[in-house]
């Protein structure tokens, strides 16, 4: 009976990951693109300036993540690359992030594609450094991908937010970030059909256990939730590792879903007449 | 009749209130002056164009320059000319310490006392929940906020108080919450905490925090808010004290204060 369950969990938790994982994807293949056109044989081939400077790669980025943000229908609301602080020539700190015409932060009038307007001067008392941050730090530490948040995004966008970001090395050493971000209300359209597929209480937490999104109206999107043992089963994701489901004292299953490090987990559905 | 009746004429009132027309360019002033006064806007920057700013808070281009007259006027922007020319923030400690008083002055007791009840729901209720959806991480960020906090200085010390109830309301996971956070904080963050002048309020408020801290950790969301929301209070009873001696410095008891003032009547 409870392997059924455990398959079953383990489906949905399939699901959730191929709606998430095509953004990943995506990012991936940008970070390839950047790591080719910052370093070896092919560096500038595409900005036209083999040094690399602010003034020559953004249009390249722009290139890059402004035809995604702008698909009819994209999961991403914006997109782009963080520098590390000094690699760029001409420029000290970076933000190059393009948002969708869906993030209407800050816009005035028609909404389009436009650039984040980012405070780069390290004198500005709204200056952040950005290397502080969890979307920058963890994937520093970690040489991998990381899922940032459920949080919300009060330096740029103001909005409650997930982010993906990925390092970008060239010569061996991570000269920045490429990554994207996605309105939690936009993927709780895509992800609350998947959730209800499955009987029981289910809900999507990240490695600090805060709910995602659940099948179950009273898990609110921002809280932790609160299981026996549910750090202890997360605590892999939150050091960016794989792991195989695992079922807690009280009869939950905790499944991975994918590489994204978040987790189902999934509660037993009640008995019928129970 | 019950107060609550007539609750969808006055809802719908604010509907259809005018937004073009009369006291706009105060309010362009205003927000600009805050923000000048707050440190939002720095010494020497250069603020948008007439036509930028009029686009961005979606007034005539006409009240944009009308705002800028009086901010002129009140030394605290300047204008060049030529080709890097514009309008510039000019900030003086001096300049914005009187701003602040005079602010303090033409508000009544009772207005003070609804800005600090209504600051004190957003801040308060974000640490109530904050308190309850604080990650390991959550909480190490708001011992480092603390750790960095400058209380030598009256700005240093609201910096960090605004750094704190800003952490706290993200938090707390709630956009809106944040956004209010942020425009309170602009609106009225340096006269609201106008008492971190004092050193004894500027170690009172790193008491607080460490209270609101350990609130945090013991996940006590009961705790965490009353502790803000008594900070709040204990800010207003000091701006209230504070403007009724300045009051009666301009006009000793039972002179003419209550007719040349009558923002205020007499201390009780």
């Amino acid at each position: 009976m409870s392997t059924t369950l455990d398959l079953a969990a383990e489906h949905i938790a399939r699901q959730v990951a191929s709606t998430i994982e095509p953004a990943l994807a995506m990012v991936e293949g940008w970070r390839g693109v950047l790591e080719t056109e910052l370093s070896g044989p092919f560096a500038g081939a595409l900005g036209g300036s083999p040094d690399a400077r602010a003034e020559t790669l953004d249009p390249v980025i722009e290139a890059l993540v402004g035809a995604e943000l702008e698909r009819e229908g994209a999961l991403i609301t914006g997109a782009g690359f963080v520098a590390a602080p000094g690699f760029l020539a001409d420029a000290q700190w970076h933000l190059a992030w393009w948002l969708s015409s869906a993030n209407t932060f800050g816009a005035a009038g028609a909404a389009s594609l436009r650039r984040l307007d980012a405070v780069s001067d390290p004198d500005s008392e709204q200056f952040r450094d950005y290397t502080t941050l969890e979307w920058w730090r963890v994937p520093e530490r970690t040489g991998r991908r990381h899922l940032t948040g459920p949080y919300v995004d009060y330096l740029c966008t103001d909005d409650y937010t997930v982010t993906i970001t990925t390092p970008v090395f060239a010569d061996g050493e991570m000269i920045g970030v490429v990554g994207a971000d996605a309105y939690v209300a936009r993927l709780e359209g895509e992800l609350l059909p998947v959730l209800r597929e499955w009987s029981g209480s289910g809900t999507l937490v990240n490695a600090s256990g805060r709910i995602l999104a659940s099948n179950d109206s009273r898990r609110a999107t921002g809280a932790l939730l609160r299981i026996e043992g549910l750090a202890g089963a997360l605590a892999p994701l939150h050091d960016e590792r794989s792991t195989d489901p695992v079922q807690l004292p009280g009869g939950e299953f905790v499944v991975p879903c994918g590489d994204t490090t978040l987790a189902l987990v999934a509660e037993s559905p009640r008995p019928a007449g129970g | 009749m019950p107060h609550a009746a007539g609750r969808t004429d006055a809802t719908r009132a604010v509907v259809f209130a005018p937004l073009e027309g009369a006291g706009r360019a105060e309010l362009v002033e205003q927000r600009i002056t805050d923000a000048i006064v707050a440190g939002v806007l720095r010494d020497g920057e250069r603020l948008p164009s007439e036509s930028e700013l009029a686009r961005s808070l979606g007034v005539a281009v006409v009240t944009a320059r009308e705002a800028l007259v009086s901010l002129r006027e009140n030394g605290l922007v300047h204008t060049r000319r030529g080709r890097d020319g514009g309008s510039f923030v000019t900030f003086d400690p001096d300049a914005s310490t009187r701003l602040v008083t005079s602010r303090l002055r033409s508000l009544s007791r009772v207005e003070l006392r609804d800005l600090g009840l209504h600051y004190a729901a957003i801040a308060g209720m974000a640490a109530e929940v904050a308190a309850d959806r604080a990650s390991e991480d959550d909480l190490a960020s708001l011992i480092d906020i603390d750790a960095r906090a400058d209380l030598a200085t009256a700005g240093g010390a609201r910096r960090a108080v605004g750094r704190f109830h800003l952490e706290v309301a993200a938090i707390s996971q709630s956009p809106r919450l944040v956004q209010e956070e942020l425009r309170l904080q602009a609106e009225a963050g340096p006269l609201l905490w106008m008492c971190l002048r004092e050193e004894d309020a500027r170690d009172r408020s790193r008491i607080v925090r460490l209270d609101v801290i350990e609130a945090v950790r013991d996940v006590q969301p009961e705790h965490a808010r009353r502790a803000t929301a008594e900070h709040f209070a204990g800010a207003v009873q000091w701006l209230i004290d504070e403007k009724t001696r300045i009051d009666l410095a301009a006009h000793p008891a039972g002179g003419e204060a209550s007719v040349a003032d009558p923002a205020e009547g007499p201390p009780a």
